[in-house]
């Protein structure tokens, strides 16, 4: 301090400068000598700030000279929003014009997380309005920690109060915003499930995938159904829209602005085209009530005169609205936890069939001439093979019958001895003649392919290698047959057609939204059966003895206006024996699974139904009836006949749908004295591939001696006045293992968000 | 008086003028463009500041320096007293406590500090040379003077402007020489400030703005935000720039406070980098000039004066050039005479009058 006063005391007068220049002078002679050096120490100060000025250039100089392309391009995709216009989906309408998927408006909550971010009291609020769960919030806030700038949906669907809560209270939830989106809507719900499909969001995987597509995160795509196999035709191509936007996001609209664009600013979307469908929703409906009592099972009906599918129905459903949209945990549990398998689509997929398959074994046998039609074949009851009888479900026999009996009757024994003289492989080869053991095409649901076994097909799966036994069970619909209604119901249409097998069409035609027809789905025909069309005919009599004829399997559940013709099925999934009997009753899994199969009018059908029970014992019990309330109502209610009439014999005079003149249907080829078998060309039929000869039989009769099975017991059936099931009897170390258990197919689990 | 005056008149520092006012239409051009993004017009406003601010800098420099010398401890003290009442009953804007409310206009008191520790330090160093330099028992005094402020700065809290005031106090003071001992235990004291600086000093925003500028990304909507927006503008301008009103960075929102602190972003996206190595050039002609006058000074108090100006526009625009390209983190400090703000444009002036001041009275002896 002490320094400071003395030179302060050795200032005389500070003041006016001209006037003390010189005592300045005087009294800082000292100092002058280091002002000097403090006067050079300028350069090294001069440097000093200069240096800095050269790092802050170089930056400039790699920013502006080096960097610039990138760092334009950022500022470019800074300005440029381009937002997607999506296409309105194509709409999907049944036969007649019914709309089946729609589009309705909803509204989604959209979160800003720009704007969103570090408000905690904005989230409690959102919480609260759109009452969203734990895992909503965790979700929300996992999506606010990425610190992405993209927006994203908060809560799907709200409802109109939910959208006046988030609007009235806009101030205190920033960056939060109410989106409008086109929801797909299936105003039939449940009804047809399985066939439309259902929708929702896009995963991860997919957008990889379908990248050229130019799909975009939260889109929805078809996840099963039609709206899965024609998503390509029903999405459309969407479009979008460039903007100059500033740093809120508010468009820009001035000219400066419109120049940063350039070309490209707005491209129009492309709408999806609608789908007509084949299917007829009230047939649907129609098939829904008959089904009603059973809890599993599909139903089938197809125009055998084109393969037109016209209904298709997967018991039990689900509804696609709830898919779509917001899935709820607890729905979503439930449908995954049902034994029932509500999400599989039990029209494509694949059963064993039972005797629904004799089909194909009165087919190849007559086909490659083992037998003629009015030939006949005892049936004792049994039929003994190896050391092992094989029962026929009518325990008593049906006697000596023909081919038409052997159908009406269902009898077992007739086809296990064609079969045993057919062999294994031309049973396969007829099966897959008829449409079994491959996709028939309608791809939707990834539909089963099918199981249609071969001698080699059993040498690589089954334990003991292939064994002639199978054969016989396969020629009655029980070895490791199977068989999916579809399939089941083109191969019958083919009979009912007079022998061409059909791809079934599910789709009639493309149009646009105002109805210009872009593609019509022609019929087309798989294959010609290599059937004499007399072959057809005869089967197809036997079919109809089935109802029409006292004793058939169906015929009490005939109608009395429209001549039906059909076949029952009794599908075991289990051996029959103790380990099916719980407290002496088969418990629901081990039942049998009922067939009916059922096309008419019989003179000239117009449509085909195959219902199939899951577990719903035997076909000609519980399948019958509900077929039959099908057809009923589907000729009294579509087609509009009139129940009080009669069958339209007199008016079959005209030549046959065969192209001969044939006596009325109800009257037996072969009791009515007609000389049906004229027509047959057995001789031209070249020798069967498979007819093991005496020494041959008795090998193989030694084999099965060692490793026999004991015979079972078949549980009581009624007895065959018309109203009896047709079991069919079976070894059974064949069946124990082959309860059907649902094969995975490739897409029907959906895999919601 | 009268006659010197006169006199006075004919030795007026053209060049000085010259660059002041290169500099100041940069920043009326800059402004008008930035008022065109906002819908403001700061360039008019700025344009009444800077002419405040050259009657107030006329008046700096008229008056003989060597007033200022034998003022020094006053206007120390006074500025140190509106500091305090700013502490007391300070207007708050955006969480900082930093103005006085006059009614007419708001007074930004820290700023004036700038200036009186300018002439606070140069009457320290005119009183007491020191050839080898200062000890630290030399600079103990002069030290606690300057914490004074600093620390109240500090809480206002203005983390720029304690740092510019520190920075110009030390610049000066390492202009007249430290002893290397000295020097060392300083550095070793600041080492060993730093964390109790981060934990017990600077608030949360002031730390959060420093771990953006280490990451960048960390932060995309923060200050860290800014900083990678500001560098997009800066690199899309390119070599010529993008032209007058056509910087879309700044004109579509980009870039916040590109009237203020980050109006060297706006020159730069509409001028390139031709337009920021004129403005560069500008100021380093400006500083360059500076320090030509503290090397002319008639004397020792005159030439810390100086040396102080020099200082502050130095400090000021490194640093928040720095800042702006991302290379140091964001404090709040204005690019003088181009940014707007009354304050900052009030003070850059009277400094430049000071350094008039000097130089009209080089050529007395």
């Amino acid at each position: 301090m002490s320094i400071w006063a003395d030179s302060k005391g050795d200032k005389p007068t500070p003041a006016i400068p001209s006037a003390t220049a010189g005592g300045v002078e005087l009294s800082c002679l000292v100092a002058r000598a280091d002002l000097d050096i403090h006067r050079r120490r300028t350069r090294w100060l001069t440097l000093f700030f200069m240096i800095p000025f050269l790092v802050i250039m170089g930056r400039l100089w790699l920013l502006q000279v080096g960097e610039t392309d990138d760092l334009a391009r950022k500022a470019r995709s800074n300005l440029v929003r381009t937002s997607e216009i999506g296409a309105d989906r194509g709409m999907i309408y049944d036969r007649s014009g019914r709309l089946v998927a729609g589009n309705r408006v909803a509204y989604d909550v959209v979160v800003d997380p720009r704007h969103f971010q570090d408000k905690p009291e904005a989230l409690a609020l959102l919480r609260e309005f759109l009452s969203l769960s734990e895992a909503d919030v965790a979700g929300i806030n996992k999506r606010m920690a990425a610190k992405s700038k993209r927006e994203f949906v908060a809560r799907r669907d709200v409802s109109r109060n939910q959208i006046a809560l988030v609007e009235t209270n806009r101030v205190r939830l920033p960056g939060v915003s109410v989106e409008t989106r086109a929801q797909r809507h299936y105003p039939y719900n449940e009804l047809s499930a399985h066939t439309i499909g259902f929708m929702n969001e896009i995963t991860g995987s997919e957008l990889e995938r379908l990248k050229e597509y130019r799909y975009a995160l939260g889109d929805y795509i078809g996840r099963t159904g039609v709206e899965r196999s024609y998503e390509s035709i029903l999405r459309g191509s969407p479009g979008f829209d460039r903007k100059v936007v500033d740093a809120k996001g508010i468009p820009q609209g001035d000219e400066a602005a419109e120049e940063l664009l350039g070309h490209y600013r707005r491209v129009e979307p492309v709408p999806g085209r609608d789908l007509r469908l084949t299917v007829d929703m009230e047939l649907q409906e129609i098939m829904l009530e008959a089904l009603a009592e059973h809890v599993s099972g599909a139903a089938v009906a197809i125009d055998p005169r084109d393969g037109s599918v016209l209904g298709l129905l997967s018991k039990p459903t689900f509804n696609p609205n709830s898919w779509t949209g917001r899935l709820s945990a607890e729905e979503k549990r439930r449908v995954d936890t049902d034994p029932f398998k509500p999400m599989v689509d039990k029209t494509t997929h694949s059963w064993f069939p039972g005797s629904t398959f004799k089909l194909v074994s009165a087919a190849a046998a007559l086909g490659e001439g083992y037998i003629r039609p009015e030939e006949t074949l005892r049936c004792p009851g049994y039929y003994e093979f190896g050391n092992r009888r094989f029962h026929c479900w009518h325990r008593a026999g049906h006697g000596s019958i023909n081919l038409v009996d052997s159908l009406k009757y269902s009898c077992d024994v007739y086809y296990y001895k064609l079969g045993e003289k057919m062999g294994m492989d031309r049973l396969a080869q007829y099966a897959y003649m008829f449409g079994f053991g491959e996709r028939t095409g309608i791809g939707i649901n990834g539909e089963s392919r099918g199981l249609v076994p071969t001698k080699d097909w059993h040498r690589k799966h089954s334990p003991e290698g292939f064994q002639h036994g199978f054969t016989l069970s396969t020629a009655v619909g029980q070895g490791d047959t199977r068989v999916s209604p579809l399939q089941t119901a083109l191969a019958f249409g083919a009979l009912a057609n007079g022998g061409k097998l059909y791809y079934p069409r599910l789709v009639d035609r493309i149009e646009t939204a105002e109805g210009n027809v872009l593609f019509e789905y022609p019929a087309r025909v798989r294959r010609e059966l290599e059937l004499a069309p007399e072959i057809v005919r005869e089967i197809d009599v036997g079919m109809t003895a089935v109802l029409n004829e006292p004793g058939g399997t169906a015929h009490k559940h005939r109608l009395n206006y429209v001549n039906i013709a059909g076949k029952t099925g009794t599908a075991q999934v289990r051996g029959f024996g103790r380990q099916r009997l719980v407290n002496g009753e088969v418990t629901l899994r081990h039942r049998d699974h009922s067939w009916f199969v059922g096309y008419g009018p019989a003179e000239d059908p117009r449509i085909v139904v195959v219902v199939f029970v899951e577990h719903g014992g035997s076909g000609s019990r519980v399948a019958a009836p509900v077929a039959m309330k099908i057809l009923d109502r589907y000729f009294r209610e579509i087609e509009g006949m009139d129940p009080n009439g009669r069958p339209a014999f007199a008016a079959r005079g005209g030549p046959r749908r065969l192209g001969r003149d044939s006596p009325p249907r109800w009257v037996r080829p072969g009791s009515a004295g007609l000389g049906v078998e004229d027509s047959f060309l057995f001789g031209s039929v070249e020798t069967p591939i498979e007819r093991p000869g005496r020494l041959e039989r008795a090998v193989r009769k030694a084999d099965k001696a060692a490793n026999a099975a004991p015979v079972d017991d078949v549980p009581s059936n009624p007895p065959p006045s018309g109203a009896g099931g047709d079991g069919n009897a079976a070894v059974q170390g064949e069946d124990a293992e082959s309860e059907g258990p649902p094969s995975k197919s490739d897409n029907s689990e959906a895999e919601p968000e | 008086m009268s006659g010197s005056l006169a006199s006075i008149a004919t030795r007026i520092d053209w060049v000085l003028m010259l660059l002041v006012g290169l500099v100041a239409a940069v920043g009326i051009l800059n402004l008008y463009s930035s008022s065109h993004a906002l819908g403001e017009s700061f360039h008019i406003s700025q344009a009444i500041w800077l002419g405040l601010g050259s009657g107030l800098a006329a008046a700096a420099a008229v008056i003989d320096y060597r007033n200022y010398e034998r003022w020094a401890y006053l206007i120390y003290g006074l500025v140190l007293f509106l500091l305090l009442v700013v502490l007391l009953v300070g207007t708050t804007l955006n969480g900082s406590k930093r103005w006085l409310d006059f009614g007419l206009f708001l007074l930004q008191p820290s700023e004036l500090m700038k200036l009186a520790v300018i002439v606070l330090v140069a009457r320290i160093v005119a009183d007491m040379p020191k050839t080898d330099g200062y000890s630290l028992y030399d600079l103990a005094v002069p030290m606690l003077l300057l914490a004074i402020p600093v620390g109240m700065i500090m809480l206002q809290p203005d983390l720029g402007t304690s740092l510019v005031v520190g920075f110009i106090f030390f610049t000066m003071m390492f202009f007249h020489g430290i002893r290397p001992l000295s020097t060392l235990v300083l550095g070793g004291a600041t080492a060993v400030m730093t964390p109790f600086l981060w934990f017990f000093v600077l608030e949360d925003y002031q730390k959060r703005r420093v771990l953006s500028f280490l990451d960048l990304e960390k932060d995309p909507f923060g200050p860290g935000w800014q900083v990678r927006q500001a560098l997009i503008a800066f690199g899309s301008g390119g070599v010529f720039g993008k032209g007058h009103l056509l910087g879309t960075q700044v004109q579509m929102g980009f870039v916040p406070y590109h009237e203020s602190d980050f109006a060297a972003v706006n020159w730069a996206e509409e001028h390139g980098f031709v337009g920021m190595i004129v403005l560069i050039a500008l100021y380093c002609g400006l500083i360059a000039w500076a320090v030509r006058v503290a090397r002319l000074a008639r004397d020792r108090f005159g030439m810390m004066i100086a040396v102080g100006v020099a200082a502050l526009i130095f400090w000021h625009v490194i640093i928040n050039l720095g800042m702006v390209l991302g290379m140091l983190p964001v404090v709040g400090l204005t690019l003088p005479l181009v940014s707007y703000g009354g304050s900052s444009v009030i003070t850059v002036m009277i400094a430049l009058g000071l350094l008039m001041n000097v130089s009209l009275r080089r050529h007395v002896f």
